[in-house]
């Protein structure tokens, strides 16, 4: 009965709704990255998918017409960068080495832990773009051969944990200017860190932002040499 | 109706990106294809912020949700995860940190560098 009903689209794509709203409202209650609604979605479904015995299979019906919308999101990235584009120009050399710079340090970081960690290949594949925006990672980890979902989890992961810390690195690191502050929160954590550089001022709020194309796009570039 | 003429321009910019990415002798995201896309297209003025910006704000505000299904694909290769769990969240803790610190001091080094130079003009 459960396994005929579920098999509908509406199911998956009811199940991610009414959970992703959940974990908005929770949210905005608790005020703190931690909270991420993202997680706290996944971790609804998940749970409800094993405590009734529910096939994934029947999940990605619905979920499917969720992810088809990933690329459409990622390209109003565009939209983003051009709001931003007046201060994009007028640091354009620091956005660009500096992107470059990080987007290399952060992909040469995780294949030398990977390899430290004695970590099969496929994990390697999976968290190479794991520093840029979750639609633009997916698409290298699926070019890399890795598994998305482990991009998604490290993607997420790493945002929040950008997003929780960048204060405190800003400080403890001596970054005295706004610029290179708001460029280094956006190249290692993305969209979720850049939610938090917007909070310390509109300088590193837009170069965050702006962090979040350029990154993804140099990331891009660079995987495909090791592809 | 406005609402269908933006998804079919940002529908139409993605469809664009995966002709273009078929097309090239690399692989390339045909996501990041499309993002181009309409980047050059509002610099040049063919295309105009107001064209995209009902559909395209609905999608950036709403991004995170796009990821649930592929997020929730983890129960597939838990497997995969389960045994490393502690190696992997040290290499998104460590890496995170390394990038911060990497990207932040590369500007304020190019910054000090064309500040230099600057005063010698």
């Amino acid at each position: 009965m459960i396994n005929a009903l579920t098999a509908s689209p509406l199911f998956g794509l009811l199940l991610c709704f009414g959970t992703y709203l959940i974990g908005v409202k929770i949210q905005q209650k608790l005020k703190t990255p931690l909270a991420n609604p993202l997680i706290i979605a996944a971790a609804l479904c998940i749970a409800l998918l094993l405590a009734l015995d529910i096939p994934l299979e029947n999940f990605k019906v619905g979920g499917q017409y969720i992810t088809l919308f990933l690329g459409p999101a990622t390209a109003s990235l565009a939209l983003s960068i051009y709001r931003q584009f007046s201060v994009l120009k007028k640091n354009l050399i620091p956005v660009i080495v500096g992107t470059a710079v990080g987007s290399a340090v952060s992909m040469s970081s995780v294949l030398l832990l990977c390899k430290l960690f004695r970590l099969e290949e496929i994990m390697a594949k999976s968290l190479l773009a794991k520093s840029v925006t979750t639609a633009i990672a997916i698409e290298i980890t699926a070019q890399q051969g890795g598994l998305p979902s482990i991009t998604v989890a490290a993607v997420v992961i790493t945002g929040i944990m950008g997003a929780v810390l960048s204060p405190y690195l800003i400080k403890m690191l001596r970054i005295s200017d706004r610029v290179a502050a708001g460029l280094a929160i956006g190249t290692a954590s993305h969209a979720l860190g850049t939610t938090k550089a917007l909070q310390i001022g509109d300088i590193e709020g837009a170069m965050s932002s702006i962090a979040i194309g350029v990154a993804g796009f140099i990331t891009v570039i660079f995987a495909m040499f090791l592809g | 109706m406005e609402i269908i003429k933006q998804l079919l321009l940002i529908l139409g910019a993605c469809f664009a990106g995966e002709v273009i990415s078929a097309l090239l002798p690399i692989t390339f995201p045909s996501s990041v294809i499309a993002m181009i896309l309409l980047f050059v297209l509002l610099l040049s003025g063919a295309l105009k912020e107001a064209n995209i910006n009902k559909v395209g704000d609905f999608l950036l505000q709403n991004m995170s949700i796009f990821f649930l299904p592929s997020a929730i694909g983890i129960l597939e290769h838990w497997g995969v995860i389960s045994g490393v769990l502690v190696q992997f969240l040290l290499i998104c803790l460590i890496t995170t940190l390394i990038t911060f610190a990497a990207t932040a001091y590369t500007v304020m080094f190019v910054q000090k560098l064309m500040n230099r130079g600057g005063r010698h003009d």
